[in-house]
């Protein structure tokens, strides 16, 4: 893959300057566009505040610092506080969920264990993403993944706990994708092309159907996905 | 004896690619031919929303040249035609995520369980369109009549002759023979004219199209569209019978039409 547009500079008059990168870029790349860029733009940068958004790509606390070390040749500093941190650098009482993507370690999966009637959980964090998922954009995540936005078709969630969508899914939604088969995925409106939790696989019927009427969620019953009124 | 390997291709974007490999693809299945297609627009995919089946992709492409499913799991049978299978490309990926030299093994494999495997490729005419070409034995050219795709088109034509893939066929998609009466379009034969090329056939301009399209249903299957008998008879030529070209004489064009449809789809009561 090429080493261009990996990395895209936006510049805004109050917030400095964001560092955008492509969710599938290699870092190599990344680290050597970045270089490039600052280097072209030395001039007017002049101290400017630098962000970081990554989309949806984790990004290590290595690969932050790797980063900020790019910045500082140019004598310019990554600030903490836009899009993604590193992970679990923050507990999820922190109030910086403000940001476009935030991961967060939350506490020992307290909401899971709550469902689930107490049983042990390991670990589980959750991504929150705060726009809609168009065709094309994936998430891949280790845990929980809410989404502020509708995911439309061609878009696709595949992570290891639950999904909860705070709009219409259209698109494909696995939740539990190592296996756990009491993850479950809600939905404001649960209109997927395909869902899966777990091994489990269903897909939308052929033909035109009722559109949902309020937020649903599917679970495995009686091994096969199921859908249910979602009640508190 | 391996099957044919036909890549749908035309430079520009928009002029019927997609629809044109569903069509035809679920004409040869009508036919009884067995029948493939392959979505090689990664990253774009369309193909299994025309043919109604984005509900069933659980595999892609991508994951079958990269290994991680095998070629028969990713295959969706079409739900009106046992004959009809998909390979959907991926969406999440991007078009260099499959290699033209994995693109020829995967059709090779293809070719030698269908009869026909037809590879729908992306515009342009970078990576997407080299993956499209490389396993493909023939290649047909789509264009509408346009001077802007019927550029593209040339360019094409230029790039198979290239890649050892020569004497395309062409298909002029969207004709409108009241424009071309007035004057306003290109007709058949301007077009011929300049890409110097054998033609497949010719499809108007048909609204059927789109609302098939929209519902996830090849326009193919509907008895009484003029785009259907078009296609129709395009797929009786791909198959080596002799069946004259349409007549778009714009004048006469809709009585003889309402001759000619009836009489080459016997399933229509005779008047």
């Amino acid at each position: 893959m090429s080493a261009r547009g990996s990395v895209v500079l936006k510049g805004s008059r109050n917030n400095g300057v964001t560092i955008v990168i492509r969710d599938d870029a290699d870092f190599n790349d990344v680290i050597a566009e970045l270089r490039a860029k600052l280097g072209q733009a030395r001039r007017f940068m002049g101290g400017a505040p630098l962000h970081l958004d990554t989309g949806t790509r984790p990004v290590t606390t290595e690969e932050f610092l790797a980063l900020n070390k790019v910045a500082q040749e140019f004598g310019l500093i990554i600030l903490e506080n836009e899009g993604v941190r590193s992970m679990p650098a923050k507990s999820a009482e922190d109030p910086g969920v403000t940001s476009a993507h935030q991961f967060a370690g939350s506490r020992s999966g307290s909401y899971d264990a709550a469902r689930q009637g107490g049983t042990k959980e390991e670990e589980s964090n959750t991504l929150l993403h705060k726009r809609t998922l168009r065709s094309g954009q994936r998430i891949d995540y280790d845990g929980n993944v809410v989404v502020l936005g509708d995911v439309n078709p061609g878009a696709v969630i595949n992570c290891t706990g639950d999904i909860l969508v705070f709009g219409t899914l259209r698109g494909v939604a696995h939740a539990g994708a190592q296996g756990n088969a009491k993850a479950v995925v809600v939905a404001f409106r649960l209109e997927p092309t395909q869902l899966r939790i777990a091994q489990y696989i269903s897909r939308a019927p052929d033909g035109e159907t009722a559109a949902p009427t309020g937020p649903e969620m599917a679970l495995v019953k009686d091994d096969q996905i199921q859908i249910e009124v979602y009640a508190c | 004896m391996p099957g044919r390997v036909l890549v749908i291709t035309s430079g520009k974007g928009g002029v019927g690619k997609t629809t044109t490999t569903a069509n035809l693809g679920t004409g040869l299945a009508i036919a009884g031919q067995k029948v493939c297609l392959v979505d090689a627009d990664i990253g774009l995919r369309n193909l299994d929303v025309v043919m109604g089946l984005e509900n069933r992709i659980v595999y892609d492409l991508v994951e079958v040249v990269e290994g991680n499913c095998k070629l028969r799991n990713a295959l969706i049978k079409h739900k009106r035609n046992d004959n009809l299978f998909l390979l959907p490309a991926a969406q999440t990926r991007e078009k260099d995520a499959v290699s033209p030299e994995q693109m020829k093994g995967l059709c090779e494999q293809l070719a030698a369980e269908f009869d026909f495997v037809l590879v729908d490729s992306p515009a342009g005419i970078e990576h997407g369109f080299r993956n499209a070409i490389a396993g493909a034995d023939e290649a047909i050219i789509v264009t509408t009549p346009e001077v802007s795709a019927v550029r593209d088109a040339d360019r094409i034509i230029g790039m198979l002759e290239a890649h050892e893939l020569f004497s395309p066929k062409l298909i002029i998609n969207r004709l409108r023979p009241e424009m071309v009466k007035r004057g306003d379009m290109m007709d058949v034969q301007d077009v011929i004219e300049i890409l110097a090329i054998d033609l497949l056939g010719v499809v108007p301009d048909d609204q059927a199209v789109i609302v098939a399209t929209n519902r996830g249903e090849p326009v193919v299957f509907d008895e009484k569209s003029l785009s259907a008998a078009a296609y129709r008879n395009i797929v009786g030529r791909i198959l080596g019978e002799d069946i004259p070209q349409m007549d778009f004489e714009p004048e006469s064009m809709l009585e003889k039409l309402r001759r000619l449809v009836p009489l080459r789809f016997s399933r229509r009561k005779a008047n």
